[in-house]
């Protein structure tokens, strides 16, 4: 198929990814994809439920997001998440980069401005769930409830 | 690699919800890290912003994208790692296309009604 061959051939079952990775490294991610995203399935789908099931998501504002990271199942969770997210996110950009820019200079600029990209945003999520201490957090609480 | 016309957009639906939901990963979490400025910081001026209806239909285009995403990964994991999975490929997505409608419904319930300030 004409398409198919414009595109990075995918290999279709383990056997076919170990017989066609073009090193180890592109094995081990092929097999991150199914690890990871089978861990997304509840980490996404329950953080979707907690912010737009179980609340109004019109209704979100500083002291209910703070109340969720003073909560330190929010913080172990939710950084799970931001990690498989990111690295599966940010894979699977790579992918598409690889099968749609075909010139290998542009294809190396695109890829290096979405590391680069990735990497702050991973850093200031991290930074998000984790540099207040959970007593910070309870004092801006406190304060807003003060108001 | 895909030979059934199914596969076929199973693959652009999985790339396209894929391609999208990274992006909206990129700006969710700079636009959540707007807490660390505090109660008095931009972060309550910025989610007014959000919760204009255009932002919050598109938050529903978000959760089907996550649903869609998820449940057709199931069915590639599937695919990948069973002996029958690549033959039941296309009742596989059927039902995946069955369970992300079946379960839009009760999140159109839920949101529409907020969206529409009828709640």
């Amino acid at each position: 198929m004409a398409s198919a061959g414009a595109r990075a051939q995918r290999p279709r079952t383990f056997a076919d990814a170990r017989a066609m990775a073009s090193s180890s490294s592109e094995l081990g991610w092929w097999v991150f994809m199914r690890i990871s995203g089978l861990l997304l399935v509840p980490l996404a789908f329950g953080h979707l439920w907690a912010n737009n099931m179980a609340f109004n998501a019109g209704e979100i504002d500083f002291a209910y997001v703070a109340g969720r990271l003073a909560q330190p199942s929010v913080k172990i969770l939710d950084s799970f998440l931001l990690l498989f997210a990111m690295l599966h996110g940010v894979n699977g950009l790579r992918y598409s980069i690889e099968d749609y820019v075909k010139r290998p200079g542009r294809r190396f600029v695109w890829k290096m401005v979405l590391f680069t990209v990735a990497g702050i945003v991973f850093v200031l999520g991290v930074m998000t769930l984790w540099a207040f201490s959970f007593e910070e957090m309870g004092d801006a609480m406190r304060a807003l409830g003060a108001e | 690699m895909y030979r059934g016309r199914e596969g076929q957009w199973a693959f652009v639906f999985h790339r396209m919800s894929g391609v999208a939901l990274a992006l909206f990963l990129l700006l969710h979490v700079i636009d959540i890290s707007l807490v660390m400025l505090g109660p008095d910081g931009p972060f309550d001026a910025f989610l007014v912003f959000y919760h204009n209806w255009p932002f919050r239909v598109g938050l529903i285009a978000v959760i089907a994208g996550v649903v869609y995403h998820g449940l057709n990964g199931l069915r590639i994991i599937l695919m990948d790692f069973t002996s029958w999975g690549v033959r039941f490929q296309k009742p596989m997505w059927y039902g995946v296309l069955g369970l992300t409608t079946l379960i839009g419904i009760p999140v159109l319930w839920k949101i529409v009604p907020e969206i529409l300030g009828v709640a």
